[in-house]
């Protein structure tokens, strides 16, 4: 007999534990202060980014926090300008969360989350670029940069690894130098990596979320959120001016708790700076 | 310099309601803040789809219709916001097993949409009489060029604003906002002045939606008594 059951106590394995009673198990840690990761409650995962990671897009970039990987590829192409905006190029963003990332996504349509974090992000990148930078001649031809944010690893906090990926991927684009002939109107591309886009301002993102409605903890991993009952995105820009503050769920953060995120997002985004510069 | 509809800063539009006016939905409301204008039926309980059924709760859905065309990602992003920010409102244990599906259709975008849509949504879940934790109410504001903080701007204003702010409040508790959406480019002080001026512009929307309720009831209890 083992001595579990001789105290008339059951004892499991602590990946048993995790595995039937996940919200339990995460309020053990919680209750005394720590996480199951060891990170502290304000404490981010470390960020690693490698720009230009694949070779055929015109810009790219593979970010890691922990256990969540997000690559972003800008592929662009030549086409006609809006006629509002005969200057103006375009930017469309698309976040892709398949099931390949995480069995919390099924095949098929774009899932909500997905398409919110798309809708979400081209908000926030496109008064961030220089659209006009993206004209080649006008009222004729400009470029159209699709970029693809794709996750190979879910562990929460997607969003802020998107925002990271995009504006690595928009920093190391190259557009080719583009000759339209006058005459034939024959849009011809020169050679690769001339141009690079113009852009306003980079995006430093940080996510904080209430678990268990008691516990705001920064940058949850994808056993947090399941507990989330509210997330609040904090971004900034490079001079630390507040670009988004969005807040959703009905969790309590309270209007102070929200000013003490956006000063703690300040030293989110000196740890950003640092690893996209490397 | 005057605003375009020459209001005052703080000043919101006229709001109006209708309530129950969708006679085959379980509860209804027109809302309407100036041209702004928003539709909501609410029908639930129902059964749920076996996929959307929750043991402990009802299943909250909202789905929203443009103006114009057919949704996008666009009304998707507002979906998910008017519906976070009800979904833990709704005592939705009262009612384990079912669905309460929420159908916004949006008449007239003139601006501050977003907060129209969450009004309009409070309002025809009260009508349906779907069992609510509190009241919730939404109001948009910007900063404008030059600085200036004005409540409910219209669309021309959000056009040329430096930063745009939607606060939802519950009732009773301004300390506390339930779904925030502050987008441009604005420091801490901008940020709660904006603050400042939604929870006030929400307290008079939550007085309207009080008046509106109380107001139908009053003319449902003459009927009835008549």
């Amino acid at each position: 007999m083992s001595q579990s059951e001789k105290s008339g106590q059951i004892t499991f394995a602590m990946q048993t534990f995790e595995r039937i009673h996940p919200v339990e198990f995460q309020r053990r840690f919680l209750t005394q202060n720590t996480r199951l990761s060891g990170r502290e409650f304000s404490q981010f995962r470390a960020l690693h980014i490698v720009k230009g990671s694949i070779g055929t897009a015109q810009g790219s970039a593979t970010v890691r926090m922990g256990n969540t990987i997000m690559v972003c590829g800008i592929k662009a192409e030549v086409c006609e300008p809006d006629v509002k905006r005969p200057k103006h190029g375009y930017l469309t963003t698309n976040v892709e969360l398949s099931p390949m990332c995480s069995a919390r996504f099924r095949p098929g349509p774009p899932s909500e989350e997905a398409q919110v974090a798309s809708e979400h992000i081209h908000r926030l990148i496109t008064p961030s670029v220089d659209l006009t930078s993206l004209c080649i001649e006008e009222n004729k031809v400009v470029w159209a940069l699709s970029a693809d944010i794709v996750c190979i690893k879910y562990d929460g906090n997607v969003l802020d690894a998107a925002i990271v990926a995009l504006v690595a991927a928009l920093e190391n684009l190259k557009l080719p130098e583009v000759k339209v002939d006058p005459a034939t109107g024959v849009v011809e591309a020169g050679a690769e990596g001339g141009v690079q886009l113009g852009i306003v301002r980079r995006l430093f993102p940080a996510t904080f979320a209430l678990v268990d409605d008691n516990y705001l903890v920064a940058d949850a991993d994808d056993a947090e959120e399941q507990m989330t009952s509210a997330s609040l995105l904090v971004v900034l820009d490079d001079q630390g001016q507040m670009v988004n503050v969005w807040k959703r769920g009905a969790g309590i953060i309270s209007r102070d708790t929200i000013a003490k995120c956006v000063a703690a997002a300040a030293t989110r985004k000196s740890e950003i700076e640092h690893a996209l510069s490397t | 310099m005057a605003r375009p509809d020459r209001r005052d800063t703080d000043q919101l539009r006229a709001l109006t309601s209708v309530l129950g006016q969708l006679s085959r939905a379980d509860g209804s409301a027109h809302f309407a803040s100036g041209d702004t204008s928003v539709v909501c039926g609410v029908y639930g309980p129902v059964e749920a789809k076996l996929f959307d059924e929750r043991l402990d709760r009802a299943h909250v859905e909202v789905k929203l219709r443009p103006d114009v065309g057919t949704p996008g990602t666009k009304d998707k992003w507002l979906e998910a916001a008017v519906r976070q920010t009800f979904e833990r409102h709704i005592l939705g244990h009262l009612h384990p097993r079912t669905l309460v599906q929420v159908s916004v259709q949006v008449r007239q975008d003139a601006g501050s949409l977003d907060a129209c849509a969450i009004n309009a949504a409070m309002l025809a879940l009260v009508d349906a009489g779907v069992p609510l934790a509190t009241m919730v109410a939404a109001a948009t504001c910007a900063v404008l060029e030059d600085g200036r903080v004005v409540a409910d701007p219209v669309a021309e204003e959000v056009e040329g604003a430096r930063s745009v702010h939607t606060f939802a409040f519950a009732e009773g508790r301004p300390a506390e906002p339930v779904y925030v959406d502050s987008r441009g480019t604005f420091d801490m002080p901008e940020y709660d002045a904006c603050y400042g001026v939604c929870a006030a512009a929400v307290g008079r929307v939550l007085a309207f939606m009080r008046s509106a309720i109380e107001s139908k009831v009053t003319r449902e209890s003459q009927v009835a008594g008549a």
